[in-house]
């Protein structure tokens, strides 16, 4: 239980509570600090083309879903009629004028308003205020490039200041295509037994799994797949930025451009055309800088929201890890493609995604496996009184030369800088602890705060234990 | 030979592929396939109209796999360093509602519904359920898959998809 506010769970020395990821007041907590007050993905603006089109998600535990109303905007809703609750709208997608509650049928239109009360003067004897009774409406709804999130705290920062610097490479990621990103209709789904934040800031800053939770991608032969992405170079970086976001294997020297080169040329003419055609419109639209960085690789925006893309002969994926109590999570993902892309790209794009970070892809489930057994392993009591370690690179900063014109805070290829941001963003929102000066590096003798802390009793003997 | 005769073969080899994933024999269960096999499972999705329920065959999957994609996941299987199945699960397909679609000299489409019940670990456990249309081609006197059809019931899986169905 968290007793104080000035209670740490997390130190300014890459040390974490393994208390976060069980308590279920944290988990309470989380969803009214950090769910119900952060900008979430909702999804994609080409899932929902035309007016009446919607789909439903998830903003923490409660159901929403997105609308696009007769005007043309898109809406998110509370999935819950204002009567008595019951789920409104029970398909996960589809096209409707309004939807009529199935328990005693008050309608409402695409724009929430309650259209419709069934007996409304013999019951009500025409006395209920139908505008007060309008289905609940997420007061903040924006986009960035096609991209829909959706905020609770009708008094956040707007979406753009949340994204910050992490938008110049959004750019990259979203200027990229030569038409629209086009998100493939179907998302998968899955359970996972494990706490959201392990699933999300893996995709944060966990470049260091990728050569042994995922080696077997190296021992098959499928050209489809591209593991060279994965793999450690000296101009690969990591990047986070302000809210907990955080990118992994950011390429400064146009080497994913020129990886995406001689790939095309295996695939032959139209490929090539297309990659080259790609890299023209980068640069026609962004900095010469942004076009040399060609693509974001991975990343999390801060909390629950994982994107990929390596290539432009890739696919894009979207990720969310919905929570479901604190040792549960829905995972939920969406693939998308270029829609100018020709078409045996997109065929491409598509297999790849399916056979590797997906539900049933070579990737994903080593992923979570890790995450289940992670769980399963530290839930005990001492588990749970122990901590985990994201000192990775502290104290390094100096060893590497960041290139320059790199917005946020750049860091080697290895390092556990995007966890650290992560988990510093997060107890700032649930605050456990002052947000250190993002400059503020060199943890080394300051453990004291970790130590000192109610939340992590036994943390300074599990220092000891864990250091060298 | 008799349609009783020919569906008892069919079952009868359908129930031995069954057995040999079971028995987690994937370079065996290999052997089964069709150099042009196309190995697919649709996502499901609940959806007001019941046509849209099972995407596309071009739209998002599970699994949409060629003869080359499934030797890779065999390969990797092999390699030790396929943690989801290391060490392998234990599994059990069951099949039933085994019904000839139609036939020719050697092409037959045959239909059944299977559960199957995966376990690993100390208590890692999940069910699959649906239904399968399945492209058989003679092959002397036995069988092999040209096309697998996987139609999962579930919309949400129990956990990440790490056997082969």
């Amino acid at each position: 239980m968290f007793q104080d506010k000035h209670e740490t769970y997390v130190s300014d020395d890459g040390l974490v509570s393994r208390q976060i990821f069980f308590d279920p007041d944290i988990y309470r907590k989380e969803l009214e600090k950090v769910y119900a007050k952060v900008w979430l993905f909702m999804g994609h603006e080409s899932q929902v083309p035309n007016a009446g089109d919607y789909f439903t998600n998830y903003m923490g535990e409660d159901p929403v879903i997105v609308w696009r109303d007769r005007s043309g905007k898109v809406r998110v809703f509370l999935n819950s009629c204002r009567h008595r609750g019951m789920r409104i709208c029970r398909t996960d997608i589809g096209n409707a004028k309004q939807f009529t509650c199935p328990f005693h049928g008050w309608s409402y239109s695409s724009e929430g308003d309650l259209v419709g009360v069934p007996f409304l003067e013999d019951a009500y004897f025409n006395d209920l205020d139908r505008e007060q009774w309008a289905l609940y409406e997420i007061p903040k709804v924006q986009s960035y490039g096609g991209l829909i999130f959706a905020n609770m705290d009708p008094y956040s920062i707007s979406l753009n200041d949340f994204l910050g610097e992490l938008r110049w490479y959004l750019d990259i990621f979203l200027s990229r295509a030569l038409g629209e990103i086009q998100v493939l209709p179907g998302r998968q789904r899955y359970s996972c037994k494990t706490n959201w934040k392990i699933a999300s800031e893996n995709f944060a800053g966990d470049t260091y799994h990728l050569p042994y939770s995922h080696g077997s991608l190296f021992r098959v032969d499928a050209p489809v797949l591209n593991p060279v992405s994965y793999m450690h170079s000296p101009n690969l970086y990591s990047v986070t930025t302000e809210h907990g976001h955080g990118l992994c294997g950011v390429s400064v020297a146009g080497e994913r451009f020129e990886a995406d080169i001689e790939l095309a040329k295996e695939l032959g003419p139209e490929a090539l055309d297309y990659v080259e055609e790609t890299q023209r419109r980068l640069e026609e639209r962004l900095s010469t800088d942004q076009a040399k960085v060609y693509t974001l690789a991975f990343g999390n925006i801060f909390p629950n929201f994982s994107l990929n893309n390596f290539s432009a002969l890739r696919p894009y994926g979207f990720y969310l890890w919905h929570p479901k109590g604190p040792d549960g999570i829905e995972a939920w993902q969406w693939s998308a493609v270029d829609s100018e892309a020709p078409q045996a790209i997109k065929e491409i794009c598509r297999a790849q995604f399916q056979r590797q970070q997906a539900a049933a892809g070579i990737a994903g489930q080593d992923d979570t496996e890790n995450f289940e057994q992670v769980t399963e392993a530290t839930r005990g009591v001492v588990g749970q009184s122990l901590v985990f370690n994201y000192q990775m690179g502290l104290g390094h900063e100096k060893a590497i030369k960041p290139p320059k014109n790199l917005p946020g805070t750049v860091g080697p290829y290895y390092s556990e800088q995007g966890q650290r941001n992560y988990y510093n963003y997060w107890a700032n929102l649930m605050d456990f602890a002052p947000m250190p000066e993002a400059t503020k590096t060199n943890g080394k003798g300051n453990n004291h705060a970790v130590a000192a802390a109610p939340g992590m009793k036994s943390s300074k003997r599990a220092t000891r234990g864990t250091r060298v | 030979m008799t349609a009783r005769d020919l569906l008892y073969e069919v079952e009868q080899f359908l129930f031995r592929e069954a057995r040999i994933l079971d028995e987690a024999r994937y370079d065996d269960w290999l052997r089964l396939l069709e150099n042009d096999i196309r190995y697919w499972a649709p996502v499901r999705e609940t959806s007001d109209n019941r046509e849209t329920d099972v995407r596309d065959i071009t739209e998002m999957a599970l699994f949409d796999d060629d003869l080359d994609f499934l030797k890779a996941r065999v390969q990797r299987l092999h390699s030790g360093l396929a943690h989801a199945e290391t060490p392998i699960s234990r599994t059990r397909r069951m099949l039933s509602n085994i019904e000839i679609e139609k036939s020719s000299k050697t092409l037959v489409t045959v239909f059944c519904n299977f559960l199957i019940y995966q376990t690993r670990l100390e208590r890692t456990e999940a069910m699959y359920v649906g239904r399968r249309e399945d492209i058989l081609k003679r092959a002397g006197k036995s069988w092999r898959i040209k096309n697998r059809k996987i139609f999962l019931d579930q919309t949400l899986l129990p956990r990440t998809i790490s056997i082969l169905l």
